[in-house]
């Protein structure tokens, strides 16, 4: 028997996982997510889905696990997590004072330029009177973030030598090491969410390690991100916040496993509360300009550009008094399955005679909208999917309208602006039988629903490779270069050029996946943005800038090859 | 738009009706560097000019804040240039992608706020285009199409605006944007630049006050080199704004350069990115277009934070320059008392417009006025003569008949060009359109196109008389 890989995605509602090897998936589980007890769950899924494999292949041929879970967006919702300071050092810009930031929010004097120049020097007092209050406070983590940090990270250094110099006690996040994309208030607030979920985070990364090696199981570990990527358990230890909207993008990744082609794909997640509508571009997912938004602020963490709309197979289906009305709230499963209230699942289960539950008991359900419509069941039923299938449809024409219209800033970019349509409608969850092929039909394009869709988020989860994004700044008239990961920083020639400049990223990439140990997908990178700008002073050159991207882009690993028809 | 004082014009525009809630929605935002092009690799119209921009505003954020909206620029098509050009020899040499985009990201400006999805909007777009005149041969001060005049006639035509203030805010005499303007009572044309004795283009003295049907609505306040934040205040506090509240326009333009900032290359102004700030939230401009700013470092990105923070209505408190120092600000006594000349001569010439007017249509009905004029274009180093004719009608602002040639890299090219004013009355309007048959009939010999420029009707006809063939725009 080939080799095996391991997947599991606990969602809003379920926990779903899948064991799966040569292109086919050997077993499937499914369990309620109990919100307050993840683990369990997870551990439930992990049991069913580990009765079918052998205890030699366990050790031997298991080459991933990956994992998909909720546990920080939770953490983030429910405001739970560590009491955290932050301390921010923003220079001329925004009045920081006026925005509605955090608890313990502390802004301090300081500044550095685009460039990297230091155009204000820190306060050692200042920051000196924080420590004090921030202990006094009892607070023990500290995020430091400072604009332009990731030009030059000395004022973020000094504040952390400052604090731990009074305070050896107190945890440090620094901006820097958080995210070097341009953007400071996603940064403070990436980094200010780190430091509020780490430690709770490694004490579940920790139990879910033991778990498995108790199990007998030792490979890699893998967690899922937002940007549908994995990384190993230990980098997630740094990164919690990647961990977020992992659910979605495992939802994208199933789908892209079920295709693997270079078509434009819409992939629609029907679930039971909520579908999740996501672009699959020439095979390539598309991402949210903007960084993923959590709990309601926008911040550093790369993720597919997902939509969510409420409106699921498990939506109460209520009469206005002129129309039928789908959700937005879910009352429990459908009535088919004995749930209390009828559900578009049920429209299509007596469209279906049956085939997905209960015909009489969704027929119950149904007649009593039925009545009050002055409607026949089946037309109702008709008309429920038709209203479903309305929404849907103007979702994704939106999603496409607003990919249509993200900024440019070539004039390249806008000229060769051309519109894309989707060439199919690829169905995810138990519920997409139902309604992807009518839906597919309003777009007069293909329909995929495979026999894989109802598990393929954890199908995703467990093919996913792992993702890594580099940014290379170099500047030759200061002599140096700044990456996004890390806070690397280091020497550059000046006479570099934008070759220089390239090959500089894409060495510091292998580098880094290799410590990451995930080197051997360093093969796979792609440069992604290349730009050089002359400096002119008086009108002559003094030196280059350069902006260099450089990927190792979401995708599946190496050893699946795609799923049997 | 300006509503201050409860002094609200009488009949608010069918846009603005019902827009109560005008002050909660976000400002606009079209940010396009036009990060591959230049005018050559070392000009100061270059791929660099808007890094840094783009590094404080992304790093900054506002983007994300729900005060700013951010849109694509689309282009412009080549109807949105004919309305306001004559492009020698066609649209095409004149307008490239790049110039159509920079204008048609003040068209998508202009399109979410007549939509109601902005309260105002900014085009922080480049090139720039306030020296680009009516006739087009080529290249001047960086210009070749004239962003704000092509959104304004574009407002029009759309959306039946009629009455629109453009205030040139750069530290250049908004040259081109004055020609366009020069013969339209219903645009109030303000320019307040570097005197122009002393800067390029050397033109935009308190004497020029525009055409004679449309005496009084162009007004120049040259201002000596080295005026500050106060100055400059103070012209606008006691000379804009009145005149602005007085023309009662149904929409404000910032033609918005950047270059009186103190640290600006090519000028000598000592402005700060805080007055920039005040600046436009005193005239609060329904509408800003990037034009010059060559302080690209030093400048360029404070003074665009300070711009979009103001209009937006964002808290600008914390916003100056690395090297920014109070006391720079403070105006000398004497440049005070002349700017206090000028402002009290420019008040004069616009409350007398209307008896300017007037006496011109009384003594000059029925007859063409004429005048010569030499234009040179830097950047390509074109010369261009000009004889200009009005006639001067006792209903309409007129039509505008252009007789112009020049010797380019291109060769050399004699063009006639026929302006019809969107508000011509009929029997003006059907001379000129007979005029333009006729031209095209009579004149091969002398001219190598004629061009038609209706904007009563919206049409633009081109006449290549050569080739005897007739295209239309």
């Amino acid at each position: 028997m080939s080799k095996i890989l391991v997947g599991i995605d606990v969602g809003g509602t379920f926990t779903d996982g899948v064991v799966c090897a040569g292109g086919k998936i050997l077993d499937s589980a499914k369990h309620p997510t109990e919100e307050g007890d993840l683990q369990g769950s997870i551990f439930a899924v992990l049991d069913d889905l580990l009765q079918g494999v052998k205890k030699d292949d366990l050790a031997n041929k298991i080459i991933q696990v990956v994992l998909s879970t909720t546990l920080v967006t939770n953490l983030l919702a429910a405001g739970g997590g560590e009491q955290v300071a932050l301390i921010m050092i923003p220079g001329p810009g925004l009045n920081l004072k006026q925005l509605d930031f955090f608890p313990h929010t502390y802004i301090i004097s300081g500044a550095v330029d685009f460039r990297g120049k230091i155009i204000e020097p820190l306060k050692q007092t200042q920051v000196e009177e924080i420590g004090t209050l921030i202990t006094a406070a009892g607070i023990k983590k500290v995020a430091v973030v400072g604009k332009f940090s990731q030009r030059n990270n000395s004022h973020e250094r000094l504040v952390e030598e400052i604090l731990k110099n009074r305070h050896p006690h107190l945890e440090i996040v620094r901006g820097f090491e958080v995210s070097g994309q341009l953007n400071f208030l996603r940064r403070a607030v990436t980094a200010y969410y780190t430091a509020v979920t780490r430690d709770k985070w490694a004490r579940f990364a920790d139990s879910i390690k033991k778990a498995l090696r108790k199990r007998g199981i030792v490979s890699p570990i893998n967690i899922l991100k937002a940007d549908g990527g994995t990384m190993p358990l230990e980098v997630s230890l740094h990164n919690p916040c990647e961990t977020v909207f992992s659910g979605p993008a495992a939802s994208v990744m199933g789908a892209f496993a079920l295709t693997m082609d270079q078509q434009t794909s819409v992939v629609v997640d029907i679930g039971g509360t909520t579908t999740d509508l996501a672009l699959i571009l020439e095979g390539r997912p598309l991402y949210a300009s903007r960084g993923a938004v959590l709990s309601g602020r926008y911040t550093h963490v790369r993720s597919f550009a997902v939509r969510s709309m409420a409106l699921g197979g498990d939506s109460t289906l209520r009469w206005t008094g002129n129309k039928i009305s789908v959700g937005p709230d879910r009352l429990g499963p459908a009535a088919c399955f004995g749930g209390p209230a009828a559900t578009p699942t049920d429209a299509v289960n007596i469209l279906e005679k049956g085939k997905l539950g209960s015909l009489s008991l969704s027929h119950r359900a149904l007649e009593e909208i039925s009545k009050q419509a002055g409607l026949k069941v089946e037309k109702l039923a008709r008309e429920v999917v038709r209203r479903v299938n309305d929404r849907l449809k103007d979702g994704i024409d939106d999603m496409f309208r607003s990919w249509e219209q993200e900024p440019a800033y070539k004039i390249w970019e806008i000229v060769n602006k051309r519109q894309v349509r989707p060439d199919r409608i690829v169905g995810i969850g138990a519920a997409a039988g139902a309604f992807i092929p009518a839906l597919a039909e309003r777009f007069g394009c293909q329909a995929l629903v495979h026999r894989y869709s109802p598990v393929a988020n954890a199908l995703g989860a467990a093919v996913a490779r792992p993702t890594l994004s580099l940014l290379l700044h170099a500047d030759t008239q200061r002599q140096s270069y700044y990456l996004n990961l890390e806070g690397i920083t280091g020497k550059f020639s000046s006479d570099g050029q934008l070759a220089d400049a390239k090959d500089l990223a894409q060495k510091k990439l292998q580098e880094i996946a290799e410590k990451r140990g995930i080197g051997k997908y360093a093969d796979h990178r792609e440069i992604f943005l290349e730009e050089q700008f002359n400096m002119i002073r008086g009108w002559s050159t003094t030196g280059k800038l350069f902006d260099v991207g450089v990927q190792i882009a979401s995708g599946i690993i190496d050893e699946f090859k795609g799923v049997q028809p | 738009m300006k509503e201050k004082n409860g002094n609200i014009s009488a009949s608010p525009p069918a846009w603005k009706k019902g827009s109560g809630g005008k002050e909660a929605l976000p400002t606009g935002l079209v940010f396009f560097p036009a990060f591959d092009w230049a005018i050559s690799p070392t000009h100061p119209e270059r791929e660099e000019r808007l890094l840094y921009t783009r590094d404080q505003l992304f790093e900054e954020g506002v983007m994300d804040l729900p005060q700013i909206r951010q849109y694509q620029p689309r282009l412009a098509d080549h109807k949105d240039i004919a309305r306001v050009h004559f492009c020698v020899p066609d649209i095409e040499t004149q307008a490239t992608e790049a110039h159509r985009v920079a204008a048609g990201g003040a068209l998508v400006i202009a399109d979410a706020l007549m939509k109601g999805e902005i309260k105002n909007g900014f085009a922080l777009v480049r090139p720039p285009g306030h020296h680009a005149m009516r006739v087009a041969h080529g290249n001047r001060g960086f210009c070749n199409i004239n962003n704000e005049p092509v959104m304004v006639e574009y407002l029009r035509q759309k959306y039946g605006l009629q009455r629109i203030a453009v205030i040139d805010t750069d530290v250049h005499h908004g040259d081109g944007t004055q020609d366009i303007y020069w013969h339209d009572p219903d645009v109030l044309f303000i320019s307040f630049h570097q005197d122009g004795r002393t800067l390029y283009p050397g033109s935009g003295f308190t004497n020029e006050i525009g055409g004679p049907l449309a005496a009084g609505t162009t007004l120049n306040v040259p201002l000596p080199p080295g005026t500050t934040d106060e100055g400059i205040l103070f012209v606008l506090d006691n000379l804009v704004l009145p005149i602005i509240d007085e023309f009662e326009p149904e929409l404000i333009v910032n033609s918005a350069g950047q270059d009186n900032h103190y640290s600006d290359p090519l000028a000598n102004m000592s402005f700060s990115a805080r007055g920039y700030a005040i600046l436009n939230e005193k005239l609060a401009p329904d509408i800003a277009v990037l034009e010059g700013g060559y302080s690209i470092e030093t400048a360029l990105p404070y003074v665009n934070m300070g711009i979009i923070m103001a209009m937006a209505g964002i808290d600008y408190s914390n916003l100056y320059e690395p090297d920014f120092r109070e006391d720079r600000f403070k105006e000398d006594p004497r440049n005070l008392k002349k700017l206090e000349g000028i402002v009290q001569e420019l008040t004069a010439v616009f409350r007398r417009r209307q008896e300017l007017v007037q006496s011109t249509r009384l003594q000059k009905s029925g007859s063409l006025l004429q005048r010569n004029r030499q234009i040179y274009y830097d950047t390509d180093q074109i010369r261009e003569a000009q004889k200009e004719a009005l006639r001067v009608c006792p209903d309409c602002p007129g039509c505008l008949l252009i007789d112009s040639q020049a010797s380019g890299p291109r060769g050399h090219f004699r063009v006639y060009c026929i302006n019809i004013h969107i508000r011509c009355c009929p029997q003006c309007r059907q001379e000129a359109r007979d005029h333009y048959a006729e031209m095209c009939r009579q004149t091969k010999e002398l001219f190598d196109y004629v061009y038609l420029q209706d904007r009563a009707a919206d049409l633009y006809l081109q006449y290549d008389c050569h080739l005897n063939a007739e295209d239309m725009v």
